[in-house]
């Protein structure tokens, strides 16, 4: 009798433990609960992920407060943080709220949008080279810019012009495609011969002018953060919050985008849909962000390529890209402001010149092992 | 675990593929037998691995349709489709650093959704599919540590998670050597026991005639022959398809064709 009471007990205790255990896989935690409806919901969240972006969060915060408070009045953190919130001197609320956090605003903004256009764009193309700079988004923003500060007759202001100068490179490049397909190498190398196109003619107009004019031109040529519009800046915000909860949506067929499009396809993926789509928010991400700063492309690749190298190829690294690249282009921008001040180095030349030289040592090292 | 409730039927009608102004399938009306193995054969260009892309809904018919039970699949879904039919492409290749596992895991994508993300059918149909590929004891390797056969069984692994009774493979064997052309026959053989239709692009017409149940000869984008191989690889049928002569000889294990001392045809 007893013995067979305690079977059964055993038998219920185990009923009961067998059927709603799920392991989560490997490297993942899953959060799972009934929907209203009573249907069995659950999420995974990628371990390595969460923690390599609360890393890159907190760095920015870190280089933002810095950033805050170096320049031709120097602010200690301690100083700086209750400036935020204004308090303390009159002189540094002023410097800190007024000076410098409207340009830091528009660093992380533009780093954060170049470096997800930058990831999308290369998971597209299966390519870590690809980005919207190299098919020809950056110079036709350039070419628009430079146009409306050389010739007088155009009476809108230069980030308004380099937005239509980045739809019109876009347009191109979309409509040279168009016979083809949308295979991603196509769509490059149609965006390269545009981006070349006109490379050309914002030299041709910088040649034709007075050397004032030529000036005034430069920092559209390189890019920088110096000569900042408010509503482009207001404008980019609104288009990177977009952009981000697109971003979310576009994650899980992105993942598998990664593999030919014959395998994405045959796990029910619409590849041509889709990329139609993540092509096109890369290219509104990339104009807005021309718009404010110019063409600082390479973020779109530095951006990126931190981000993969810290995260595993379980999925695209969106968030991760997106803080890399803010993070570089406040570290940059800061650079660019301290190191030979009060003369100013545009971000975009500091970009190039620390960027470049990093980039092609990431691109010529071993491959990481995986073994 | 038998997949889905009654066996689907896959059938093309007067089915035409063309790539730009080249036709490549000519009017091709095909019924593929279900619960069995069928092998497309035939020589270097006649239009079986586009036949198999057309099948999969990855080449748009210029004229005809493919028919998934009786419906155009044109119509259907993709998501719905992958639910029916999984396709395993010519040398598919996996992004960089990524395991068994996780390949195997990304089949569930169309039964999955954004609050679905991991059910408990999602572990234990990617536990099964690792089963019946035999590749417990690699789930946590990276599919570039694994050998040729290995890896095409993950991959095959990755479309039994998939669920469908369909599973359309193109020319899954051939980077492999014989030891590992067998390992991935074998597998195919299995779920065909287990009840899915398995539908492969072969160039090697030696494999076809051991593991496929039926056989469709295809030339020119026509077919020329179809059937059980015992009953229609002739001499004739080989020197048709390939140009070259042979004995047929009869396997004393498996009773199914054989091809002896080929040489080129002196006609």
């Amino acid at each position: 009798m007893k013995s067979n009471a305690s079977d059964l007990s055993t038998s219920a205790f185990m009923l009961e433990r067998s059927s709603p255990r799920v392991a989560a896989p490997p490297g993942y935690w899953r959060i799972a609960w009934q929907s209203p409806r009573g249907n069995a919901c659950s999420l995974l969240i990628e371990r390595r992920s969460l923690v390599v972006s609360t890393g890159l969060f907190v760095a920015l915060l870190c280089v933002c407060v810095l950033y805050l408070g170096l320049g031709s009045m120097a602010l200690a953190p301690s100083a700086v943080i209750p400036a935020l919130f204004g308090a303390g001197e009159m002189i540094s609320v002023f410097t800190v709220q007024e000076l410098r956090l409207p340009r830091l605003a528009a660093a992380c903004l533009t780093g954060g949008a170049f470096a997800l256009a930058g990831v999308l764009m290369q998971t597209l193309a299966r390519n870590r080279l690809a980005t919207p700079g190299i098919i020809g988004i950056d110079n036709g923003a350039t070419a628009f810019a430079v146009a409306s500060i050389v010739n007088v007759g155009v009476s809108i202001a230069p980030p308004a012009m380099a937005l239509v100068g980045a739809a019109t490179a876009a347009a191109l490049t979309f409509g040279l495609v168009a016979g083809g397909g949308t295979q991603g190498y196509r769509f490059i190398v149609a965006g390269f011969g545009v981006g070349a196109v006109f490379g050309a003619l914002t030299q041709l107009m910088l040649a034709r002018v007075a050397i004032d004019v030529a000036n005034a031109a430069y920092p559209w040529t390189v890019g920088s953060l110096n000569a900042r519009h408010d509503n482009a800046v207001g404008l980019l915000a609104i288009g990177l919050t977009v952009g981000i909860v697109a971003a979310g949506f576009v994650a899980r067929p992105l993942s598998l985008m990664r593999f030919k499009d014959a395998t994405a396809y045959g796990l029910g993926i619409n590849v041509k849909a889709w990329r139609f789509q993540v092509l096109m928010l890369s290219v509104v991400l990339t104009a807005l962000a021309v718009a404010v700063a110019g063409p600082v492309g390479m973020v779109g690749l530095i951006g990126p390529e931190i981000a993969r190298s810290l995260s595993s190829s379980r999925q695209v690294p969106f968030v991760a890209s997106l803080l890399s690249g803010a993070l570089v282009m406040v570290l940059a921008d800061l650079a660019g402001r301290t190191l030979l001040a009060p003369i100013e180095i545009p971000v975009g030349i500091v970009i190039a010149v620390i960027g470049g030289p990093w980039l092609l040592w990431i691109l010529m090292r071993p491959q990481r092992s995986h073994a | 675990m038998t997949p889905a409730e009654p066996t689907p039927t896959l059938a093309t009608q007067s089915l035409a593929l063309s790539y730009g102004t080249r036709r490549v399938i000519e009017s091709l009306g095909v019924s593929l037998p279900s619960g069995q193995v069928t092998a497309i054969v035939g020589p270097n260009g006649c239009g079986k691995s586009t036949l198999l892309s057309g099948l999969a809904r990855l080449h748009k018919p210029e004229s005809g349709a493919v028919l998934l039970n009786g419906e155009d699949i044109q119509r259907l879904p993709a998501r719905k489709l992958a639910t029916q039919l999984a396709l395993l492409p010519q040398e598919a290749v996996a992004p960089e650093g990524l395991t068994v596992n996780e390949l195997i895991r990304f089949g569930r994508q169309p039964h999955q959704g954004w609050l679905r993300q991991w059910s408990a059918e999602d572990q234990r149909v990617v536990e099964h599919a690792l089963a019946a590929a035999g590749l417990e004891a690699l789930a946590e390797r990276p599919l570039e540590a694994l050998s040729g056969g290995q890896r095409q069984r993950a991959w095959i692994a990755m479309t039994i998670a998939q669920q469908t009774p369909l599973l359309l493979l193109d020319e899954p064997t051939s980077a492999l050597d014989l030891g590992h052309q067998i390992e991935v026959f074998e597998l195919v053989r299995h779920l065909a026991c287990d009840g899915r239709t398995v539908v492969m692009v072969l160039h090697d017409l030696a494999s076809a005639c051991r593991y496929a149940d039926h056989l469709i000869a295809l030339c020119d984008g026509r077919i020329v022959a179809q059937g059980a191989p015992a009953e229609v690889v002739t001499p004739a049928l080989v020197h048709t398809l390939y140009q070259v002569e042979c004995t047929l000889l009869t396997d004393p294990d498996t009773g199914s064709p054989l091809l002896a001392s080929v040489k080129r045809s002196r006609r």
